[in-house]
């Protein structure tokens, strides 16, 4: 098969699981409490290193605007930098490469595995639907666990980023950090950036369901499968990263 | 009964299946023969719908699985109990919750309480007592989880087994077992059984009759002691040269 032709059926495949997905969503009795459960294990446990990554990215964000502009601009500007930079791109973003990381790639890896040893095929022949059972619960949770990741990761990139660049930018105080950042702050900004969170969640745990259940071959079939949900994710991730924009700029 | 007509399957364009014909009996056990790779396990996994034919047809109890709906689909499935090579139990969850789901359909519900009576009498049968219900699968030994694979193959009382090379990775003993397990439930649940082998002994053991699938097609489907009688040299060298190295053809 051309690579065209190859591209065009794997996007046919793709657009046909999200009309299953969205065929079972009005029966939330079949995949609700595995939802749930998925969410817990996905935010929960992807917690710690989410808000690690908030922290560094904030705290690089302000000395670096720090280092830029002192001199040049008033210091407050630091505050509208740090305030923008993390709501509308660090805290999704890196949400999402964290998320992408842990939760997808283990997405991809468990279907892929479960796709090896026939438990798809033994769902299939017990009657169960698969999309149901596997694909919709772990897409659900990845909708609900997102957005308030990011608004945990957006407080903790704000706050470490006020917090370093009190410590690293001479002359600046704390009243300067927040006239900075109420001068940005619009509340379109943050649904924006929730809205972005809910995007990026649903995109990497469909790319990964999808991608995990294409899985071939043995242990070296699975470890090809997850690596290609991660560079689908990521590819996925950036593009959606840019195509964003205008949503932002529209209000 | 089931019908396998005229049937066509490749994989990119390795031709697996080059047209099938085979019937499968009411209440007959069918051992379906032939070398490793030449497609058994991928032809009856066209009897449940889980693979798509290129050409032909599977009829199971006068339903075309090719033009089947998504009902009739589902229909088949519960009459069919498919024990997978390598159980394929799900690795997540329990012997319990494994045998749970066999139980209990997406519309029923059923709480897991309800159903680990039926469990422990379908562990019984395969001669697993109930302490391995909350075990997990790699907690269990490989003889083990097939016999459990068994269980979840039949917890919704199938009219049909299909086995899908059950001894294979087995020792002697626990093939014996397996064997002894087939022909046990065959009796006792009356069902019609479709056993998937390249083992011999196993073929012989449990089968009333003898398929040999070669080159993608049906070479010859015969009676135990009619197939090593056969004077095909293509079914002589699979079937009657192993059965005379063991002394059961003189």
């Amino acid at each position: 098969m051309r690579p065209l032709t190859k591209g065009l059926v794997r996007l046919g495949e793709a657009t046909m699981l999200a009309g299953q997905i969205v065929r079972v969503l009005p029966r939330p009795r079949l995949y609700i409490n595995s939802a749930l459960q998925q969410a817990y294990v996905m935010g929960i446990q992807s917690l710690p290193l989410v808000l690690l990554m908030a922290f560094l990215g904030g705290a690089v964000t302000s000395q670096q605007t720090g280092a830029q502009f002192s001199g040049g601009l008033p210091l407050w500007v630091i505050g509208s930098v740090l305030a923008a930079s993390v709501i509308t791109e660090l805290g999704p973003v890196l949400t999402g490469i964290v998320m992408m990381a842990r939760v997808g790639a283990a997405i991809a890896a468990e279907l892929a595995s479960m796709k090896v040893t026939e438990q798809i095929d033994a769902l299939v022949a017990m009657g169960r639907d698969p999309v149901a059972f596997l694909v919709t619960p772990r897409v659900v949770a990845g909708l609900i666990v997102f957005p308030p990741l990011v608004i945990l990761a957006n407080a903790m990139g704000i706050a470490a980023g006020w917090g370093i660049a009190l410590l690293a930018v001479d002359g600046i105080t704390s009243a300067d950090i927040i006239y900075g950042m109420r001068y940005y702050f619009r509340t379109w900004a943050l649904v924006f950036s929730i809205l972005k969170g809910a995007v990026f969640g649903f995109a990497i745990t469909f790319i990964a369901c999808f991608v995990g259940l294409s899985g071939t071959g043995g242990a070296e079939g699975v470890g090809r499968t997850t690596t290609n949900a991660v560079v689908a994710t990521t590819i996925a991730l950036m593009l959606l990263d840019v195509l964003l924009v205008p949503v932002l700029k529209a209000f | 009964m089931i019908e396998f007509r005229n049937l066509y399957k490749s994989f990119d364009s390795h031709a697996v299946l080059r047209g099938v014909d085979l019937t499968v009996e009411e209440g007959e056990t069918l051992a379906l023969l032939g070398p490793s790779g030449t497609g058994k396990s991928v032809l009856i996994k066209h009897a449940m719908g889980l693979l798509e034919p290129d050409a032909g047809d599977v009829i199971v109890d006068g339903i075309s699985i090719a033009n089947a709906t998504p009902k009739e689909l589902r229909s088949v499935r519960r009459r069919i109990g498919y024990v997978f090579q390598n159980a394929a139990l799900f690795d997540s969850l329990t012997v319990a919750e494994n045998l749970w789901l066999a139980q209990t359909d997406e519309k029923e519900g059923r709480p897991l309480a309800d159903c680990c009576g039926e469990a422990e009498g379908l562990l019984r049968r395969v001669n697993l007592d109930a302490s391995v219900m909350s075990k997990y699968p790699s907690e269990l030994s490989g003889g083990m989880r097939k016999r459990v694979g068994v269980a979840r193959a039949i917890a919704h009382q199938p009219r049909y087994l299909l086995w899908d090379e059950p001894t294979t990775g087995l020792d002697p003993v626990n093939a014996d077992n397996i064997d002894e397990l087939i022909m046990e439930l065959d009796r006792e649940l009356g069902v019609t059984s479709i056993v998937v082998t390249h083992d011999l002994d196993t073929a012989f053991e449990v089968g009333d009759r003898i398929a040999l699938l070669y080159d993608g097609r049906i070479r010859a489907v015969q009676k135990p002691q009619d197939i090593l009688r056969n004077e095909d040299p293509i079914v002589r060298r699979f079937v009657r040269r192993s059965r005379v190295d063991e002394g059961v053809v003189a």
